[in-house]
């Protein structure tokens, strides 16, 4: 009899316990997400102060845009493309150290032009005086390292 | 030789100011009339030929700023065929 008796005692307590679980804890759940929501609404510091903790807690990004890295080696490649896209060019004779006018057989108008597309590929103006003297792609290359701040 | 270095600035600034105009038709026979008349012109040697021909460039170059402005005014959407990529 008393074997019984705590058998059936015990399966009133496991039976309770899983009640309590499947029952209890989805309502207390949702009183607590009820109750962060209306603390949240009544107080935005505290959404404000979570969301500072979640920003600390991922590392910062910064989205601003920036220039691609140069080298010495990079501007070399995108001023001989710039050239060999130039249909007045040859891109078989084209070299770092080919003269414009007498190697390539531009005139001074087409040297303009050259100029024109390799400010447009930089993104800066080159003044006159100075356009006049980069006579060869290489010229140009360490015209814009030098204007970048770039030695190698 | 003065002359050359006002003829190549003026050829560059009518570039310029031509690549600003918003509507595409316009902008690409602008350009396109500013190179072949000066390649048209290159071999030209008088002293007084030059010098009109310098100041009709300048005349153009006016009417090529004003109407950049003015197409800026009234600018419309760009051509399929203007977008890269």
């Amino acid at each position: 009899m008393a074997g019984i008796l705590v058998k059936s005692y015990r399966f009133c307590i496991k039976s309770s316990l899983q009640l309590r679980s499947l029952s209890t804890r989805p309502l207390a759940v949702s009183l607590i997400s009820k109750g962060n929501e209306t603390l949240q609404n009544y107080c935005p510091q505290i959404k404000s102060g979570s969301l500072i903790l979640t920003q600390r807690l991922t590392p910062q990004e910064r989205s601003y845009s920036s220039k691609p890295p140069l080298s010495l080696k990079l501007i070399t490649d995108r001023v001989l493309l710039v050239l060999k896209l130039y249909d007045k060019i040859n891109p078989e004779k084209l070299s770092l150290t080919s003269h414009f006018i007498n190697d390539l057989g531009l005139d001074s108008l087409d040297h303009v032009e050259v100029i024109m597309a390799m400010e447009d590929e930089f993104g800066f103006e080159i003044p006159d005086a100075d356009a006049e003297k980069l006579l060869r792609p290489a010229d140009i290359v360490r015209y814009v390292g030098d204007r970048e701040d770039i030695y190698e | 030789m003065a002359s050359k270095t006002k003829t190549l600035q003026l050829y560059r600034t009518m570039l310029r100011e031509s690549s600003k105009i918003p509507s595409y038709n316009f902008r690409e026979y602008a350009i396109r009339k500013i190179r072949d008349t000066f390649k048209q012109n290159k071999q030209c040697t008088e002293s007084t030929v030059i010098q009109n021909q310098l100041k009709e460039a300048q005349r153009n170059l006016e009417i090529i700023k004003r109407q950049a402005i003015v197409g800026q005014l009234y600018s419309t959407e760009k051509l399929v065929i203007e977008y890269t990529t």
